[in-house]
């Protein structure tokens, strides 16, 4: 008996075996768990590897998209869905930056304790932070145009309008063609020419780092020519100091003021206001501007500092570089999600950096508004707190109107963006579509 | 049943939100209970520490006296001999000793080479003679005798049986067990709606009276020790629900299947009392198992790859699930068998053939825990490790010629520990076990609320992906637990066992549940091929489910706690 009680312990040996796999196992569970639950092929939350659970909202809880196992569903309005097809996104995942393939692990809610088990009863929930009318608006005014509109509280970094034109319908058919310009959002992955907008960061430069920029003169002919190099204006300005150079948005006079910054500086000063960067928005990568301050050929220097030659800023970033201006020189980081019973708010509100101190801050503001009661017209924008600079971006043989700034009315802090492809002048094709947006924002904030 | 499927229906129709909730709160439930209950019977059988009962004393001239516990002993100069007698004349295996039930004994000479003489008889070598107490034994010129355990040896005996550590009292794990069951039926409901059948419902409920009556019925009889049963109840239960949920399977089947399995155990511990009627009863079950293989070889039908499976009339089964039990009784013996040249050749031959029969089939994942099991026995019998490693080297070059001329299996291999690489063909079994299983969490989704059943063999082949689905990953692993908590109780009450018959019949049905978990498991969670073997007690499909209860007899039979074993008679 006593050889056979010992060679029972091959038994053990085997249940060790077991033991052994069944822990490796559990390990891997615990290591690639979600990488198991989120396959295309887990039927829990895909029916025909499209995502079957999941709603998102705009901030005043209209559903713009609900996926169900029975098959996606969108909100009944055209408009509506085409204004916020790029916020919202596609089940297919034509549009990856959309909140239904950007937020998916959200959706999916996979944790190591419930799997995808949705312990919630009214189902897996995401509020944008967007104001779906607004946006309706501000696809409206782009009227059929290319082009975005951005729009942000400055103070919680909410971005409230997100559009981007041209738009399709994501109830009709989506082609399969990752390269359509309607599946591009301009506002979170464009790159283009900022024009005059640009002189924002020119003057924060200067006023920073030129000693007499108060005392700054230039005498503009129209033509101003430079080194052989016409900096042409669309009307002679004559005699401009440092804020009407700015007001008048004087070619001329901003050549000679980026001179005197230095390509140097000017660099500093990009990277400083953050338009380098890429910033993440919950997750969300937008795309780095790029500039080039040659140091050895001031009449490209002089153009780059008007917002011309190789600059390539992104919407979004200009954005956020207005609302720190607004915001004492303070940058507040954009956010997407309001608040899902799920997801704690991570990066909204959040401070971004110092952009500016608060004197430079304070005396651009100044200079904004002055921009808009001499320029533009206060008139023009009832109800409004206005603070802007316009552009029009010469790229590809085309004028690009641009629209930036921010209001300060006290209920309703928005920084903003407007670019409109080929539409002309700034403050005649753009300004318009920042008014109608931001009255329709303070409208349903009421 | 239907009254209660309709009313909590409506309730689920008036109250949405509610019963999605009670659903939350239920998997938190389950998994309480269910850690209740299993960690519980695992305890107190691992906690298990058998006191060996002496039978008398074996009295060496000038070597002193060693006290006999076991029924069958060896006595030899062998060191693992149960009595030792370290001198050169002694042969290493000299004699068997014997204890009758009538309390006298019986000696045997191994064919020693010096020889042994009781009461001045030389004993003829492998013949067996009835001695008493106090006869003279002289082996290889040693003078030894048979002395009883005193009275008051045996008084004390009995004593210390009584102060091992009691078996835990089942009422409170059998409530446990119940209000488990009767959730499990709500939780069905919730989940399944319209589409649940009440007579699956009615399965569960009609299991869990089965279980109070056999437990009320063996307690009433003064019988202890019901952990493994209640395991095994609990088991079936998942197994029931696993049926009601999944649209192929039935859970009326499985109860049926289960109630045959639970009549078979109790018939076979009360056979196996009598070792006697074992050996005979042994070339019979040998005859029938020979015949059962060649009925299938001859009239299977072909599923999943395999033909292992035979219809009679309405009924399908599965032969070489019920030969898995003639496997382990024709494998065991008593000491005195093992020591029979003809047993082990004739156990050998009825190996070989069983493989050869499972191998014709294509049935190679049954084959594979046959051939395990034929290791383990054989090792078990002759503690021969050179020629057990003979026989795998042997095994394996026969593996790669099945590999070379069957591509059906070689596919599997090559898939194995890539199936990620592709998922929508070779892989797609074992992903989506993966993703749906992970998908579970650790509490599951409820039963009911599977995604898994609709992938093929979802409730055989990748069960466990599928009660990690509903039940969630501690549940899962807790029923893996379980098995292994068998296999250990079995070798720590192997200490104390009377005969060789029932360690080896333990061990053999150990590895038999042990090699088909491990086959199960890890083909479906890619950690060995996908060989399609299913889970004892877990998967659905009648005769597996018979077959492992019917297999929890070898378990009963090693258990040696006073009045635990349905295989003992009842001490007063």
């Amino acid at each position: 008996m006593r050889k056979q009680e010992k060679r029972a312990i091959i038994c053990i040996l085997i249940a060790v075996v077991l033991l052994g796999g069944v822990s490796l196992f559990v390990y891997r569970f615990i290591r690639d768990g979600n990488k198991w639950a989120t396959f295309y092929g887990n039927t829990q939350i895909y029916t025909d590897g499209v995502l079957n659970r999941g709603t998102v909202t705009d901030r005043y809880d209209n559903v713009l998209i609900n996926c169900t196992g029975k098959g996606v569903e969108y909100n009944s309005d055209w408009t509506i869905r085409c204004a916020t097809v790029h916020a919202v996104g596609d089940p297919e995942g034509n549009i990856p930056s959309g909140a239904i393939n950007a937020f998916q692990s959200q959706l999916i809610g996979y944790d190591l304790i419930n799997g995808t088990y949705d312990t919630s009863t009214e189902g897996k929930r995401i509020k944008l932070t967007i104001d779906a009318k607004a946006n309706a608006a501000a696809f409206k005014a782009l009227n059929g145009r290319t082009g975005c509109v951005g729009v942000f509280n400055w103070k919680t970094g909410e971005i409230v309008t997100m559009v981007s034109t041209p738009a399709i319908d994501p109830a009709g058919a989506m082609p399969d063609d990752s390269g359509a310009s309607y599946y591009f959002n301009n506002f979170l992955q464009g790159a283009m020419t900022p024009g005059s907008t640009f002189k924002l960061v020119t003057s924060a430069a200067a006023i920073d780092t030129v000693d007499d920029i108060d005392s700054f003169s230039f005498d503009c002919d129209g033509v101003n020519e430079y080194k052989g190099t016409d900096f042409t204006d669309v009307s002679t300005h004559g005699e401009v100091d440092f804020r009407s150079a700015l007001a008048q948005s004087c070619n001329g006079a901003f050549g000679s003021i980026t001179r005197e910054v230095g390509a140097s500086t000017m660099q500093k000063y990009v990277e400083k206001v953050g338009l380098t960067d890429s910033i993440s928005i919950n997750g969300i990568d937008t795309q780095a501007g790029s500039f080039k301050f040659p140091k050895d050929d001031s009449v490209k220097l002089s153009w780059a500092g008007i917002g011309q030659a190789d600059d390539l800023v992104n919407p979004c970033a200009m954005m956020v570089y207005m609302g720190a201006i607004a915001n004492s020189g303070e940058a507040v980081h954009p956010s997407l999600i309001k608040s899902a019973t799920f997801l704690k708010e991570i990066t909204g509100g959040m401070p971004l950096g110092k952009y500016l101190s608060s004197g430079t801050a304070d005396t651009l503001k100044s200079m904004m508004k002055n921009n808009v009661k001499s320029n533009y017209g206060e008139d023009n924008f009832p109800g409004l707190d206005l603070y802007a600079k316009s552009g029009t971006a010469e790229a590809g043989g085309e004028s690009n109107a641009w629209f930036v700034g921010f209001i300060d009315n006290e209920d309703d802090p928005y920084a903003f963006v407007v670019w409109i492809k080929g539409a002309g002048f700034g403050s005649e094709e753009a300004a318009p579509v920042a008014r109608t947006v931001l009255n329709q924002l303070i409208a349903d904030n009421e | 049943m239907q009254e209660l499927i309709s009313g909590i229906l409506n309730f689920s129709e008036l109250y949405p939100d509610l019963s999605k909730e009670l659903t939350t709160v239920f998997r938190w439930i389950f998994v309480l209970l269910a850690v209740y209950i299993l960690v519980r019977c695992i305890m107190s059988l691992l906690s298990t520490r058998p006191t060996p009962e002496v039978w008398g004393y074996f009295l060496v001239e000038d070597g002193g006296n060693f006290p006999i516990t076991h029924w069958e002993n060896v006595i030899g100069r062998s060191k693992s001999a149960d009595i030792n007698i370290p001198l050169k004349t002694v042969s290493n295996n000299q004699v068997i000793l014997t204890r009758r039930e009538d309390e006298r004994w019986l000696i045997k000479d191994l064919g020693s080479k010096n020889g042994t003489v009781v009461n001045g008889m030389p004993l003829t070598p492998n013949k067996r003679y009835v001695i008493d107490i106090g006869d003279e034994i002289v082996i290889s010129g040693v003078h030894c005798t048979i002395a009883p355990a005193s009275l008051e040896e045996a008084a004390n005996n009995r004593a210390m049986r009584k102060h091992d550590r009691e078996p835990v009292a089942p009422w409170q794990i059998l409530l446990a067990i119940t209000l488990f069951q009767a959730m499990t039926i709500v939780q069905l409901i919730l989940s399944m709606g319209d589409g649940v059948s009440a007579a699956s419902l009615l399965s569960i409920a009609v299991l869990c009276g089965v279980m109070w009556v056999y437990i009320g019925v063996f307690k009433a009889m003064g019988r202890k020790g019901f952990e493994m049963e209640m395991i095994a109840f609990f088991m079936t239960t998942i197994n029931l629900a696993v049926a009601a949920s999944s649209q192929y399977g039935s859970a009326f089947r499985q109860l049926i299947a289960a109630l045959i399995g639970i009549a078979l155990m109790i018939f076979m511990c009360v056979y196996m009392r009598d070792l006697k009627r074992m050996r005979k009863v042994r070339p019979i079950l040998a005859g029938l198992s020979v015949g059962l293989l060649l009925f299938n070889l001859l009239f299977g039908t072909m599923k999943y790859g395999a033909v292992n499976w035979v219809r009679i009339g309405s009924m399908t089964i599965q032969p070489s699930e019920v030969v898995k039990l003639a496997f382990i009784v024709i494998g065991a013996g008593t000491l005195e068998e093992l020591y029979e040249k003809r047993n082990t050749i004739l156990y050998a031959a009825f190996s070989l053939f069983c493989l050869g029969c499972l191998a014709l089939m294509g049935d190679f994942g049954t084959a594979l825990i046959f051939f395990a099991t034929y290791l383990v026995v054989s090792f078990l019998r002759s503690g021969d490790l050179s020629r057990m490693i003979l026989t795998v080297v042997g095994a394996a070059a026969m593996g790669l010629m099945v590999l070379r001329f069957k591509p059906y299996i070689a596919s599997r291999f090559a898939i194995w520990g890539h199936v990620w690489d592709d998922p929508a063909d070779k892989g797609f079994q074992q992903t989506r076990t993966l993703a749906i299983g992970a998908g579970g969490g650790q509490l599951g989704h409820g039963a009911g609320h599977g995604a898994l059943e609709y992938v093929g063999a979802s409730d055989t082949d990748l069960v466990f992906g599928f009660v990690m689905e509903e039940w969630g990953l501690i549940i899962a692993v807790l029923l893996v637990l379980c098995l292994i908590t068998l296999t250990v109780f079995a070798v720590i009450s192997i200490m104390a066992g009377r005969s060789t018959f029932y360690t080896i019949a333990a061990c053999g049905a150990s590895t038999m549940l042990l090699v088909q978990t491990i086959l199960n498991i890890f083909g479906a969670v890619d950690l060995f091929p996908l060989t399609g073997v299913t889970f004892p007690f877990v998967s659905t499909g009648g005769t597996s489910l018979m077959t492992s209860w019917a297999m929890l007899s070898f378990f009963k039979a090693a258990d040696m706690r006073r009045n635990a074993s349905l295989v003992l008679r009842k001490e007063v």
